[in-house]
């Protein structure tokens, strides 16, 4: 099996280079990165892969056995609609991880965790190609009245604030975000693509794997930094990066990380349709137990370097004391990093808005939890527009000002309109061009 | 002994093969581990592979295709790193990852697959023999500096 290698038509593949220069300006370093921290890697190609070799028969849903569509209309309607919300919202992160990363992209403080930060940022951008070659190259006139280059627009007009999913809404508010969102949502996406590569829709099957090969590389990306922190936070009562720092940064991720699921009662329709193999909740409990694991290899690493002094056993063994509340020498609980509670922070899905606290304390008194909250949460973001919209909502629906409805479609900030290109020479990322076959083929540096 | 599972190595699988390292050599090297796990995932995170028992890491094998290495050009799947705890040896997971390892070889196009074993490593030796590896006609040289 290998991948097949697809251009988009060269309209679109020079609105992606386009919006690059606005919202990517780091990309060119890359390639004069490359030999040093990548060598020997295969080239990045600003381009769609297609796994061969997938399979060819619906694997999941009433049409199991069935051959899998390989153009939209081939689809049930309801199947081809919630597949291409899927393709859109899947975009939207692509583009919106980029915009992220790169506000906070110049003050790294560690060149080799910003250099991986740097390819997992070009890695985005071929993802987001992906789907764009998913929307552009077939017909879904049978389920939508968009044409193809608005719908491209649609995505590249996106800014933080205005994305599909709230994860991708968030500002950074150090380089250390970018560590955190690729263990913590990165992996999402590993869950998101993973799911998919069942789905009836042949393309999008195919588009799985070699999204997969280098999401791979994303989430390592965001553990081993964690894992390095943590070991110099063990040796280093002054470490820069402080075990209260990062549990903080968890507070602020994981709770998006868990809505990206999608509500913990749904997802079965997406399964019946042959679109994901999995429904939310037990997707989303996988992740935790992931998410678990992780905190787990972090902390022994952590545990190692302070009582290095003992055995593999005996520093397991006192890791293991120390979670369930113990204290050994000296080390407790608190003194590591552990997941909230799931219910905690949650604006959308089951536990939105119920006053459920870090470690799963219930609140009655909505100040109370609103201080709670703010006590887990990075300073920096305390002071953002987000959590404010979330005080603001949190108060609303405690107080019954606020439907819980409306509380949780709401968002910050709805621009999802008006993000046209900033350059002076277009008012569109999408501008005629000659008709060719591709992008012209050629792959982009590096 | 539970079903072996093979599955390819993850980011969270670093801190298992520490262990099995360790266990093997005394060392808790876990800086160096990183840097190799990392080295695979980043470039064919599908090859290297880890055999878990009861859900556990019990072993693991990383390696991967690479050509054109000292004047080897057709493409090689090379067998770098493995290790299996002392606790599951001679259960078959050493052959079960072996042959997931080679299998993944097979697909990314390499038609050999070698590797280098120091001599005084009698069991390594043997085990590599017992799943097909014969001796090749390239010669291991060295210069101490």
């Amino acid at each position: 099996m290998s991948d097949e290698i697809r251009m988009l038509p060269k309209a679109y593949h020079e609105a992606v280079e386009h919006w690059q220069r606005h919202n990517f300006p780091e990309y060119p370093e890359l390639a004069k990165r490359w030999q040093q921290y990548f060598p020997k890697d295969a080239e990045f190609c600003l381009c769609a892969r297609i796994e061969k070799g997938m399979p060819t028969n619906i694997q999941i849903g009433e049409k199991t056995g069935q051959p899998k569509a390989n153009a939209p209309r081939e689809l049930d309607k309801e199947a081809a609609e919630q597949l291409l919300m899927i393709i859109r919202a899947q975009a939207s992160t692509e583009f919106g991880s980029i915009q992220q990363h790169h506000g906070t992209f110049e003050r790294a403080n560690d060149p080799q965790d910003q250099s991986w930060v740097l390819r997992v940022m070009a890695e985005e951008l071929r993802h987001g190609y992906q789907m764009i070659h998913l929307l552009t190259s077939a017909d879904w006139s049978s389920v939508t009245d968009t044409k193809p280059e608005d719908m491209v627009e649609e995505i590249l007009n996106m800014q933080t604030g205005s994305h599909v999913l709230a994860a991708f809404n968030l500002e950074y508010d150090s380089f250390g975000d970018s560590i955190a969102f690729a263990a913590f949502i990165d992996r999402v996406g590993k869950y998101q693509l993973t799911m998919q590569k069942v789905n009836a829709y042949a393309p999008m099957a195919a588009s799985m794997p070699p999204m997969l090969r280098e999401e791979a590389f994303h989430l390592a990306a965001g553990v081993i930094p964690m894992r390095r922190w943590m070991e110099a936070a063990a040796r280093d009562r002054n470490a820069a990066m402080d075990v209260p720092t990062i549990q903080k940064m968890i507070g602020k991720w994981f709770g998006r990380g868990l809505e990206m699921f999608g509500d913990e009662r749904g997802g079965a329709t997406n399964v019946k349709l042959g679109l994901k193999d999995m429904a939310n909740r037990e997707a989303q409990d996988l992740y935790i137990a992931e998410c678990d694991k992780m905190l787990d290899d972090i902390n022994t690493r952590f545990v190692r370097a302070r009582l290095a002094h003992l055995s593999r056993d005996d520093g397991d063994a006192a890791y293991a004391r120390i979670k369930k509340g113990e204290t050994v020498e000296g080390l407790t609980r608190d003194d590591l990093l552990r997941l909230p509670d799931p219910r905690f922070f949650r604006r959308r899905g089951e536990p939105a808005f119920q006053m459920i606290g870090h470690d799963g304390e219930h609140f009655t008194d909505v100040e109370l939890y609103i201080a709670h909250v703010l006590a887990h949460l990075p300073e920096a973001y305390r002071a953002s527009i987000d959590v404010k919209h979330w005080i603001e909502m949190q108060r609303g629906v405690a107080n019954r000002t606020i439907e819980l409805k409306k509380a949780i479609s709401s968002m910050p900030r709805l621009a999802r309109v008006g993000g046209a290109c900033p350059c002076s020479n277009s008012v569109r990322w999408v501008v005629d061009a000659p008709e060719g076959p591709s992008g012209g083929g050629e792959r982009l540096n590096p | 002994m539970a079903d072996v599972i093979i599955r390819p190595v993850t980011e969270l699988d670093i801190e298992a093969i520490c262990k099995i390292d360790e266990v093997i050599t005394g060392k808790y090297r876990p800086d160096a581990w990183e840097d190799r796990v990392m080295y695979y995932i980043r470039r064919d995170p599908d090859s290297s592979q880890v055999a878990e028992v009861g859900g556990k890491v019990v072993g693991f094998m990383l390696g991967e295709v690479r050509g054109g290495e000292f004047g080897l050009e057709e493409p090689t799947g090379w067998v770098e790193f493995f290790g299996v705890d002392p606790k599951a040896r001679e259960k078959g997971v050493g052959r079960a990852l072996i042959e997931a390892l080679l299998a993944r070889f097979k697909v990314k196009g390499a038609h050999v697959a070698r590797t280098m074993v120091r001599t005084q490593d009698k069991d390594i030796d043997a085990f590599i023999r017992r799943n097909g590896f014969t001796p090749a006609p390239v010669a291991a040289l060295e210069k101490r500096l």
